[in-house]
């Protein structure tokens, strides 16, 4: 049974052996050529399985991988269950309070845990590609911050600031757009960030490419 | 009673995977004889190898698969389960960490479409005796030999149960190990 379809995969959920299962099938393109899309597909197959391997050694959680099937393009992987997504999480929490300092006070604790979390991503040379608050899961009681990353289907290994940095700006337009007064909690993301990263010369980096980026625009200039 | 498990394989019904575990055995001598020689057709993994009988059964999974597709890396399915449980590359290297030696006083056996329990009670038979509850693998398992077999991080360890590292790195190991050794 299908749960879910995004542009590149469908979402299944089932069992493995016992154990609550979610299976992501990446559907063939026919747009593309068959042997592209083949070679792309079992590219991102990797990138998303090593991503996430290298999220969970660097001690993030993240879905475990069961089984990884590439005459069908799917990955079996551990369902998160009695989760709810940053973003529900958020939204819940600024619907049932007005007062907005106390929002943030709500909210303070989680920004700390995304930004130590990311930090921890980035010193691991893992860029998400796809920072947003969905991709987010808070496990169990979301006062516990249990929190779990997520569909790493446009992940990426850099080392470089730039890419450091698009992928904080990323998660800042995608944050401010689905939580409209919330520059606060993520400016506390990215104190947090700032607080964990060990190597401070990367850190520094990181953050004056973001700000370079928040002129630019994701895209860099592409003159002569 | 049934202390053994056979369960179905999830994309190969018709095939089915068993796994039991044999404990204070004087030695695996015997047995190990019969399957070199191919009399029985078994893996016999090394208990202080496994946390937990799910393990196997993921790389058991996985050799299944591999052999259904032609991908099998090793000769046979028993080899192959074997090759899937250990995170090394080099074959000899995986069966000397994760066969079952011949001075084992315990064993963990998985066998592949084992008709009638043919083969399971044939190895009762040599052992002499017949399977205990599978879970109690817990109990023989050698966790710090893991984590170095493994390489595990203590980052990982202190986040989530050692059975979810292990998981991900058998299921994920051709992508894993395929890279250049860089952490």
């Amino acid at each position: 049974m299908a749960v879910l379809q995004g542009a590149e995969a469908k979402l299944y959920v089932g069992d493995f052996y016992g154990r609550p299962c979610i299976m992501k099938e990446r559907f063939v393109k026919n747009y593309r050529h068959p042997t592209l899309d083949k070679t792309l597909t079992s590219q991102r197959i990797k990138s998303e399985v090593r991503a996430n391997l290298r999220c969970k050694m660097s001690g993030i959680q993240t879905p475990t991988i069961f089984m990884i099937n590439f005459e069908t393009n799917s990955i079996y992987m551990e369902e998160i269950q009695d989760a709810v997504t940053v973003r529900q999480h958020i939204n819940t929490v600024q619907a049932s309070e007005t007062n907005p300092s106390l929002v943030f006070e709500q909210l303070q604790p989680l920004a700390e845990v995304i930004g130590q979390t990311l930090a921890k991503m980035h010193t691991s040379n893992v860029i998400h590609g796809d920072l947003t608050t969905s991709n987010m899961l808070l496990e169990g009681d979301p006062k516990d911050l249990s929190l779990f990353l997520i569909d790493f289907g446009l992940s990426s290994f850099e080392a470089s600031a730039e890419d450091k940095g698009v992928d904080l700006y990323v998660l800042e337009r995608a944050f401010l757009s689905s939580h409209p007064n919330s520059q606060n909690v993520f400016d506390c993301i990215i104190s947090a960030y700032k607080n964990q990263m060990i190597d401070r010369t990367v850190c520094k980096e990181v953050l004056s490419k973001l700000n370079e980026i928040r002129l630019r625009g994701r895209k860099r200039t592409m003159v002569g | 009673m049934a202390t053994y498990k056979k369960i179905r394989h999830i994309l190969y019904p018709d095939l089915t995977i068993t796994l039991a575990l044999y404990t204070g055995l004087e030695s695996c001598k015997v047995l190990r004889k019969y399957v070199m020689e191919g009399e029985i057709v078994a893996s016999l993994l090394k208990t202080s190898m496994i946390v937990d009988p799910f393990q196997v059964l993921t790389a058991a999974n996985k050799a299944v698969h591999l052999w259904q597709t032609n991908n099998m890396i090793t000769k046979n399915v028993h080899s192959e389960i074997l090759y899937c449980l250990s995170p090394s590359k080099n074959i000899s290297e995986s069966f000397r960490s994760f066969g079952a030696a011949d001075s084992d006083d315990s064993v963990f056996v998985a066998v592949v479409d084992d008709a009638e329990d043919k083969t399971l009670n044939r190895i009762s038979e040599i052992l002499e005796q017949s399977p205990t509850d599978i879970d109690a693998v817990a109990s023989l398992s050698d966790t710090e030999l893991i984590s170095k077999a493994y390489k595990l991080t203590e980052e990982e360890l202190s986040v989530y149960p050692i059975l979810d590292a292990l998981v991900s790195r058998i299921a994920a190991k051709e992508i894993i190990t395929a890279g250049k050794g860089k952490s």
